[in-house]
């Protein structure tokens, strides 16, 4: 019962909301709170699942194997709690300034319930299922504003990530089809029996249709044009909440249930992660509006997480969740506060922009230094140095950007009102603590990697 | 059997993308709409066997039940989704009054100039005035008798 809690808060609280008129405040922070309250059933269930490890729920009470399950192990627990904060965050960011459609947290809570689903299911058609129901949402939001921009930003959005999800869908039929099971652990079970060619059309399929979700190289086209026009809470619901989608989807997909495709497309893997970074921080450097310089600064920092999986191992699985958790919260407190003014965002927006580049006091230092490490004990320097390069370019593309925003430009978007400020000060403040005690969130990250399979010789 | 289906999966699919490299959006739609279908032909596919209808203890080879439920499935979440993407795009019309992507794209790259002032120099509102430019940062017609 407890898995499904957070999924029905999510469910009910945003088929209320979506009913009554989002622009009005109260509503607002009545979905604020039904999100704070998912975000404790999430937690809650967190809890459990670290001391007793992880839990399974038939739905329907169908004997295990036949019906859908629902299935909280650690790793799916960390993405589902860091996207409903970011979520949280962003909803609250909004509704404290001025919420511009009626159906806005309405849509945010949807997307909660999507997000948490896809992350605590255990079968792979209910997690298709979960996945349309947070892009649907997200494609509403996309057009959020309804100005011009924002509406050709949102068929962008639509018709690539439409191409992404049908792709998803039939790598889905093409495991049914090989292993005879809809149930992600079984087709784990049996996706070494499958013979080389399907597997390894199968898991190519899966990464590019999650690539397109995270924005990786030579599938990151849509991604600026998108995040350049949507307004700063929705860029960064994307940015730190929807494309967990893709970072998590790659190591379920990957490291749990294709390993031994995984490793056969390290090599492929590392070089579009290489590209990624160094391609992002360039094009960053070369813009100007601050949401093209963090879309760009997006498509770097994901190819972070494509090396430390294409390194894979559990250092390697450890790194990568450790720097797509952080690399979530950089992102929501950049966008965010790259739209307020004044001091007090000029600092926050500082920690996230020291936490991008890998300065040791912020959280990003730690995401970059476990890239590292693994790196070192795989026996690749190279890779060490182009750590190094994309924290020196993300370093140059985010001081432009603090001296255009915070120095130069004096003039809001929009309201700077105290509780938007109250927000990014907090992700501030968790960015900060992350860097100064990493040590829960590093163990956090080894124990969600441990429930993936060692990487198969 | 089997044949016919890939053959049939390839054919929708190959019209579809040819059908989404067009400049027409309602070309695009279609495309997107008919790749929708070649995802469910393909589903049906990945359990394709003949047999009764699936019935519980019916003696005989039954055809596959799960395949059927999850085209069924997909097939209602395309139709929400082409639902939505039409609405867009006729908000889209609204808003530009065409749909072709060309115009579209004029609009997007007049924007992009409008961003892309060098830092430092962005150009105030005066002189944007005698420039030409609009203090509406937005490119495109707004849309008409709307609040």
């Amino acid at each position: 019962m407890i898995i499904a809690l957070p999924l029905a808060i999510l469910w009910f609280g945003g088929l209320g909301i979506a009913l009554l008129d989002g622009t009005r405040k109260p509503v607002g922070f009545t979905a604020v709170g039904v999100m704070l309250a998912a975000l404790a059933a999430t937690v809650t269930l967190g809890v459990d699942v670290h001391a007793n490890g992880p839990k399974v729920m038939q739905i329907a009470g169908w004997d295990a194997g036949v019906g859908i399950a629902l299935r909280a192990d650690l790793l799916g627990i960390t993405f589902a709690v860091v996207s409903l904060i970011v979520l949280t965050t962003a909803l609250w960011f909004e509704v404290s300034r001025d919420v511009k459609a009626r159906i806005f947290p309405g849509l945010v809570l949807f997307m909660g319930l999507g997000l948490t689903g896809l992350f605590l299911t255990g079968d792979a058609f209910n997690f298709y299922v979960f996945f349309e129901i947070s892009m649907v949402a997200a494609y509403v939001l996309a057009s959020y504003g309804e100005s011009p921009r924002q509406l050709r930003a949102a068929l962008i959005f639509i018709v690539v990530n439409l191409l992404g999800s049908v792709l998803f869908l039939v790598g889905i039929a093409a495991m049914y089809h090989n292993t005879g099971w809809l149930d992600m652990e079984r087709i784990a079970g049996f996706s070494s029996l499958i013979d080389q060619n399907p597997a390894i059309l199968t898991a190519t399929i899966v990464f590019v249709a999650f690539s397109i979700k995270l924005g990786l190289f030579p599938f990151h086209f849509w991604l600026p044009a998108v995040y350049t026009g949507t307004r700063p809470a929705v860029a960064a619901i994307l940015s730190g909440a929807l494309a967990n989608i893709g970072s998590y989807g790659l190591i379920r997909f990957g490291a749990d249930i294709f390993p031994r495709e995984l490793h056969e497309g390290a090599a492929v893997m590392l070089v579009l992660g290489t590209i990624s970074i160094v391609y992002g921080g360039v094009q960053a450097i070369g813009r100007h509006s601050p949401n093209e310089v963090l879309a760009y600064s997006s498509i770097g920092q994901v190819g972070y997480i494509l090396i430390a999986l294409s390194i894979g191992g559990e250092a390697g699985y450890t790194a990568a969740i450790l720097y797509a958790v952080v690399n979530a919260l950089n992102k929501t407190l950049l966008f965010l506060a790259a739209s307020l003014r004044g001091w007090v965002a000029g600092a926050t927006f500082a920690v996230g922009a020291f936490s991008v580049a890998g300065v040791p006091p912020a959280g990003g230092f730690f995401g970059k230094m476990a890239v590292f490490q693994v790196s070192i004990d795989d026996g690749k320097p190279w890779i060490v140095a182009l750590v190094f390069l994309g924290g020196a370019l993300s370093f140059i593309y985010m001081f432009q950007l603090y001296r255009a925003r915070f120095w130069i430009n004096e003039e809001a978007d929009e309201a700077t009102t105290r509780g938007a400020l109250g927000l990014v000060v907090a992700i501030a403040l968790m960015i900060v603590a992350i860097g100064v005690f990493p040590e829960p969130l590093l163990s956090l990250s080894q124990q969600a990697a441990s429930v993936l399979p060692e990487r198969a010789p | 059997m089997t044949l016919l289906v890939s053959l049939c999966v390839a054919v929708i699919f190959g019209s579809a993308a040819y059908l989404m490299l067009k400049r027409d959006l309602i070309r695009v739609i279609t495309g997107m709409i008919l790749l929708g279908n070649a995802a469910n032909l393909f589903i049906m596919a990945a359990g394709l066997r003949q047999g009764s209808a699936p019935f519980v203890g019916s003696a005989s080879e039954t055809s596959d039940s799960l395949v059927q439920a999850m085209t069924l499935t997909a097939i209602v979440i395309s139709f929400g989704v082409a639902t939505l993407v039409l609405s867009l795009v006729y908000r889209v019309y609204d808003s530009h009054h065409s749909v072709d992507l060309r115009r579209l794209g004029s609009a997007e790259a007049v924007q992009a100039s409008l961003d892309d002032q060098p830092t430092g120099q962005d150009i105030r509102a005066d002189e944007a005035a005698s420039l030409g430019v609009t203090e509406e940062r937005d490119v495109g017609v707004s849309p008409k008798g709307r609040p």
